[in-house]
């Protein structure tokens, strides 16, 4: 599992070592992958600039897209077991 | 006589604040920010005391007091109240379409970014067996 923000890396060191988040933070400081998955959220950050909208994927080994969760909401994030179900569903129709 | 203090409409005021703030602590649980039901029972619940409170003091001015601090506790209360709605039903659901985001099926675009540590980190890199999870999120502030 990885999480995918415009926030730079040092930000995001710190931020992983005071809650002990073991998976990677990447840093997508200037948004090009935000854009190309197409979530960019315009001038939605504190000081206006552009960030990512919520987004989940499950990606499987080859790298296709096996389930997808566009919040509608940005208070409303996937749950743990929501994704641990999609995931277990996903694979359980590929096999 | 000595009018009495009209409880009800500083109680009902004081609890509209604290369902407004309490936000912040409740958003913290899922239950509580997907929809934050129990701020607005609070919220409702001071309205009804401030309501009552109102009711008094222009319905009974000569046994109750508030009929200015009522009114403008009612009026702050009011404000606050339509703030706090327009944020929870109309700046939290301003969310882009995103209609180009990749579907379920699709190839996932590449990417490699830097981690937390400045290591570099390719999609390819993520994919073991079981797969991965990408998600994005809005930063952290």
């Amino acid at each position: 599992m990885v999480a995918i923000s415009v926030d730079p890396a040092a930000d995001s060191h710190r931020l992983a070592e005071r809650m002990h988040y073991t998976f990677p933070l990447l840093s997508d400081a200037d948004a090009a992958t935000i854009r190309r998955y197409d979530l960019l959220h315009p001038h939605a950050g504190p000081k206006h600039e552009d960030i990512s909208r919520p987004a989940e994927f499950y990606v499987d080994q080859n790298g296709i897209v096996r389930w997808v969760n566009l919040t509608e909401n940005i208070a409303v994030r996937a749950r743990p077991e929501q994704a641990l179900a999609a995931i277990d569903a996903a694979r359980h129709g590929a096999q | 006589m000595r009018r009495r203090w009209n409880v009800s409409l500083w109680l009902g005021f004081v609890v509209v604040l604290g369902g407004l703030f309490s936000y912040v602590y409740f958003a913290q649980f899922p239950m509580t920010r997907d929809f934050p039901w129990l701020n607005l029972l609070l919220i409702g619940v001071g309205l009804v005391l401030l309501a009552t409170g109102l009711f008094r003091a222009f319905g009974n001015p000569r046994l109750y007091r508030g009929k200015i601090s009522g009114s403008i506790l009612a009026v702050i209360s009011v404000c606050l109240v339509a703030f706090f709605c327009y944020e929870i039903f109309f700046v939290l659901r301003d969310v882009p379409a995103s209609a180009g985001a990749p579907r379920m099926g699709e190839n996932a675009p590449a990417f490699t970014l830097p981690d937390q540590n400045g290591k570099q980190i390719a999609l390819a890199d993520l994919l073991s067996p079981h797969g991965a999870i990408l998600m994005f999120y809005r930063g952290h502030w």
